[in-house]
């Protein structure tokens, strides 16, 4: 009857204690200094593109870039928004931002959808040259876009997609793919063989498996990929200036256009709410999935 | 008649042969097991079976029909797996639905199996709860149970006790057999754990270096083992095992065994061919089998060596004998009452029956 | 016989990959490789004149836009190198001090989640002579500060560079954050019974022990480095006259700016064999790292 006597650790109770305060040393104080001017260097472009974007043009003309905004204003929000200039049309960055989410909605379907089923397929399923297929994308997750730019441009032409937005949103999800695979093959190959052997003497069925056990099983995976995908896809530049077209190109390339090649009085506050606005979807998703997002971005890395 | 047969399997990693030209029949209803040290290719023969890995040659039909080309969904048989594998992200009620997924069944009939299953096994309250919530003992019953509820005619399991404690393997041990006396069906169970094969199987196929060595029932394997192998793998502590040359002079044949000094008459042997003059023995004698002191047996074997130490395992003791060869021991069960006389050192007298002798060719390792 | 589904259908699933991976990456690769030995230029030609296959690498290694290109690829790999070594230099500070992790690390990290859009504008903000740091500084009293680095061919690329590290120096302290969490604690405990000094404890053996962790970071600044684009277009557009060019840059303008389809091909083989270069200590690297951990699981 050892049971009865054997002591049970959850009905017990322990005394808590206070927790001991750490000493602060000489050594602890010279780090946290150093540590703290160099997340001053980090944070303060972000506290002058906050304060700049708050002021009126009358006090940025004055210089002093630290200080708060005399005169707290939305209006450049506003104007940003609503009405700053891309080349000739004058409709606000709002414009980049439905087109960002158009092409963001689409091409994260397509992408994850793909190389969810890839991955899956790669890890757990008995395919003969996976291992060489596995290379290829390797490599061609690290290719440079330009020796594939020029190619993908005359095809999207003509399967009649160039400059739309689905444009846009398949050349995003065909460049993902080599990565996104990649990471979802690492995360699948850990699925132990014994449940995936079960599942293939209980089913067989290579889709209702991956619906009815992979999938429930990839949740973690599925939102660092969904947080990687978003920040990459919303931060794009370069696809979107040359897959978009007239009025199709995203939040980054109006951005760019209205404050680089802008004419006339530059509106610097104008210039730093309409970056802001650009730059808030990622860092919200930053501030508020953190620990996700630093998965995402080291699982990405060798995206650059 | 034979459910289960395999008919010269081979199978190969690249050039690595794992198994060779292996014929093996399990009966209808048999409770089969598998047993070998690990890496001895009992492993993949289930898998073979199960149709996970792919044969490199030979068939395998499971009641008559050929599935060695079949998907392991279409074989009819069910497997426990020894880390369970139950989906973590279903509950215990979806594990065991599953199971059915490729068996076109009706609603109605799913529910009912279910409902069997686990009134079976006695996992009723836990149906609604994650893998995740559950004890090792009670993730074995469900993955048992979603073996159950296919009710195919061939179960297999794969070593399913090993990560259980002591306690529990031996109540899930007991657990298995009744299940198997109750519902008759094959049973294919491969484990390097002999107490489970003693305890449970109707046969039990003792594999080594991807040969089986031999088949038989328990009884079988234990009293009479072909070979060297199965002679020492089967029994704890291990059979003794102790070299000699046999003498043929007419009739009277017997064995100088220099370990022990003694000399061992095999007249009344049951040789399976006639003995040749000088040929190189091992002799096997069980620990269990000795007796201490003499005995009124005529046809005995009797000698006395020095008493290493001895080993008390509740009721049971051994002895431990240096023999006569450096660092030699002879392994002897003895009454555990006399532990204490025989700690004080000085010889222990002990003598064998004739009629309990293993005897193995040196050069085969056959039995003679 | 009966046909075996489990067999075919994780291969069928697999077409659409296939398929992007052999048309979008090898098909698309090799008709650029064929295109830069061709005279192409708006629309793509397919005859090549063997006589001279070669004249768009000839030209381009006589443009002085293109060298250019290459020298700043070799500054901002260097100055950017930086990055790397504040990484570490706040990495090992974090995890020695262990106060404030979170809110040292959500600091140094948010850069990466800005666009280089967004952060080239903003520095470029900051670089701005009238209104900026430049114009702070001089207030403040230093009446020589100069920091209107980006108006000037000499030192526009270091303000790259200055931004580049801001941008960057959170990710590489996350990998290093990484790989320091991953040495044995125990060898912290004995340097500890040991007395070993700080110093020569972080230098002698820390940092040999982090030596692949060192060689993933260079290897992906490097292919950074090779694509960087964004922020020169947000911070310098190029400018001032071609002093800020980069491989990526240029072959966007050869193809957009100049309409020269081969030229711009040229140039993006040449950014191909670069990133190879980069690449194959990369794939023998990890090839390593992976037989040497399933070498200490057996």
């Amino acid at each position: 009857m050892t049971e009865i006597v054997a002591s049970n650790p959850e009905v017990r109770e322990f005394k808590s204690y206070p927790p001991k305060p750490r000493k602060l040393t000489g050594s602890s104080i010279a780090i946290l200094v150093f540590l703290t001017m160099c997340a001053a260097f980090v944070a303060i472009p972000l506290y002058v593109i906050i304060v700049t974007s708050l002021k009126d043009m009358a006090q940025i003309r004055f210089g002093d870039i630290f200080s708060l905004p005399e005169v707290w204003t939305l209006e450049p929000w506003r104007v940003a928004w609503d009405e700053v200039c891309s080349g000739v049309t004058c409709e606000g960055v709002k414009i980049g931002f439905f087109n960002s989410i158009m092409i963001l909605i689409p091409s994260l379907i397509l992408s994850i959808g793909l190389s969810a089923v890839t991955g899956y397929a790669l890890a757990l399923w008995n395919v003969k040259w996976a291992g060489t297929f596995l290379f290829i994308l390797f490599t061609a997750a690290f290719v440079p876009f330009q020796i594939i730019m020029i190619p993908l441009i005359i095809m999207s032409g003509i399967i009649k997609v160039y400059g739309t937005v689905w444009g846009v949103a398949i050349v995003h999800a065909v460049l993902a793919m080599p990565l996104l695979t990649l990471i979802f093959r690492n995360y699948y190959k850990d699925i132990p063989s014994e449940i995936m052997n079960a599942a293939i003497m209980d089913s067989g069925s290579f889709w209702k498996i991956f619906g009815e056990i992979i999938l429930p099983m990839s949740g973690n995976i599925m939102i660092v990929v969904l947080i990687l995908q978003i920040t990459s896809i919303w931060n794009d530049f370069l696809i979107g200036l040359t897959f978009g077209g007239i009025g199709t190109k995203p939040m980054t390339v109006i951005l760019a256009n209205s404050v680089i090649t802008s004419r006339g009085e530059v509106t610097y506050n104008v210039d730093m709410a309409a970056a802001l606005l650009t730059a808030i979807p990622p860092l919200l998703i930053y501030f508020v999935l953190g620990k996700f997002f630093v998965q995402g971005i080291t699982a990405g890395a060798i995206k650059g | 008649m034979p459910c289960v047969e395999f008919r010269n399997i081979a199978k190969q990693y690249g050039r690595v042969t794992v198994l060779d030209e292996l014929d093996l029949t399990v009966e209808d209803g048999e409770f089969l097991v598998l047993l070998g040290p690990s890496g001895c290719g009992k492993t993949t023969l289930l898998n073979l079976l199960a149709g996970l890995i792919e044969t490199t040659a030979g068939t395998i039909t499971i009641d008559g029909r050929d599935v060695t080309e079949a998907d392991p969904k279409d074989r009819g048989l069910a497997m426990v797996f020894q880390s369970y594998a139950l989906y973590p992200t279903k509950t215990v009620r979806g594990n065991l639905r599953f199971g059915l997924s490729s068996q076109k069944l009706d609603k109605a009939e799913v529910d009912r199996r279910v409902a069997w299953a686990a009134k079976l096994l006695q996992i009723e309250p836990l149906l609604d709860r994650k893998p995740g919530q559950l004890s090792g003992g009670q993730r074995q019953r469900v993955a048992i149970g979603r073996a159950l509820v296919k009710n195919v005619g061939v179960f297999l399991f794969d070593e399913p006790l090993s990560n259980l404690d002591a306690k529990l393997r031996t109540e899930m041990r007991l657990e298995i057999k009744r299940l198997h006396n109750e519902l008759h069906q094959t049973i294919v169970y491969v484990t390097h754990d002999q107490i489970e094969a003693m305890t449970m199987a109707t046969r039990i196929a003792v594999m080594d270096g991807g040969v089986i060595q031999q088949i038989g029932t328990p009884d079988e394997i234990y009293e009479t083992p072909a070979n060297l192998f199965v002679a020492q793998f089967i029994g704890a502590p291990a059979m003794n095992m102790l070299k000699g040359t046999l003498k043929v002079a007419g009739d009277r044949v017997t064995a100088q065994l220099d370990e022990v000094g003694a000399e061992l008459d095999l007249s009344g042997h049951a040789f399976a061919s006639a003995p040749e003059n000088g040929a190189p023995i091992v002799a096997g004698l069980r620990p269990e089998h000795f007796s201490v002191g003499q005995t009124a047996e005529s046809e005995a074997t009797s000698f006395a060596l020095p008493v290493r130490y001895t080993e008390k395992t509740g009721g049971d003791a051994t002895a431990f004998l240096n023999t006569k060869s450096d660092n030699g021991l002879l392994a002897v069960r003895v009454d555990p009452a006399l532990v204490a006389a025989l700690e004080s050192g000085g010889d222990l007298a002990v003598s064998f029956p004739a009629s309990r002798i293993n005897l193995f060719d040196a050069r085969s390792g056959q039995r003679m | 016989m009966q046909v075996r589904w489990s067999k075919w259908s994780p291969r069928i699933a697999l077409i659409p990959a296939v398929v992007i991976t052999a048309v979008a990456f090898v098909g698309a690769i090799c008709w650029t490789i064929y295109i830069s030995f061709t005279r192409s230029r708006r629309f793509p030609e397919y005859e090549i004149d063997f006589s001279e296959w070669g004249r768009q690498y000839e030209r381009l290694f006589n443009d002085g836009a293109w060298e250019t290109s290459l020298q700043n690829l070799l500054v901002l790999g260097i100055g950017s190198a930086l990055a790397i070594v504040l990484g570490f230099i706040l990495a090992a500070m974090i995890e020695r001090e262990k106060r404030g992790e979170g809110f040292f690390r959500t600091i140094f990290l948010y850069p990466l989640a800005v666009s280089l859009i967004v952060t080239g504008i903003v520095w470029r903000w900051l670089f701005n002579p009238d209104l900026g740091i430049e114009n702070f500084l001089q207030q403040l009293g230093f009446e020589n500060a100069s920091f209107n680095w980006l108006a000037a061919p000499d030192t526009a690329m270091y303000g790259i560079i200055l931004a580049s590290i801001w941008h960057g120096s959170g990710f590489y302290m996350a990998l290093m954050l990484a790989g320091l969490k991953g040495i044995n604690t125990e060898i912290w405990s004995a340097a500890k019974l040991d007395g070993v000094s700080f110093w020569r404890f972080y230098i002698e053996i820390v940092i040999p022990m982090m030596k692949f962790t060192f060689l993933t970071c260079a290897i992906l600044l490097s292919l950074g480095v090779v694509k960087a684009y964004d922020i020169i277009v947000a911070m310098t557009n190029g400018g001032p006259g071609s002093s800020t060019w980069m491989p990526a840059f240029f072959t966007i303008n050869a193809y957009a700016g100049r309409s020269n389809i081969a030229y711009a091909s040229a140039a993006a083989v040449i950014m191909l064999l670069i990133t190879a270069a980069i690449f194959i200590p990369l794939v023998l690297v990890t090839a390593w790292q992976t037989r040497r951990r399933e070498a200490q699981q057996v």
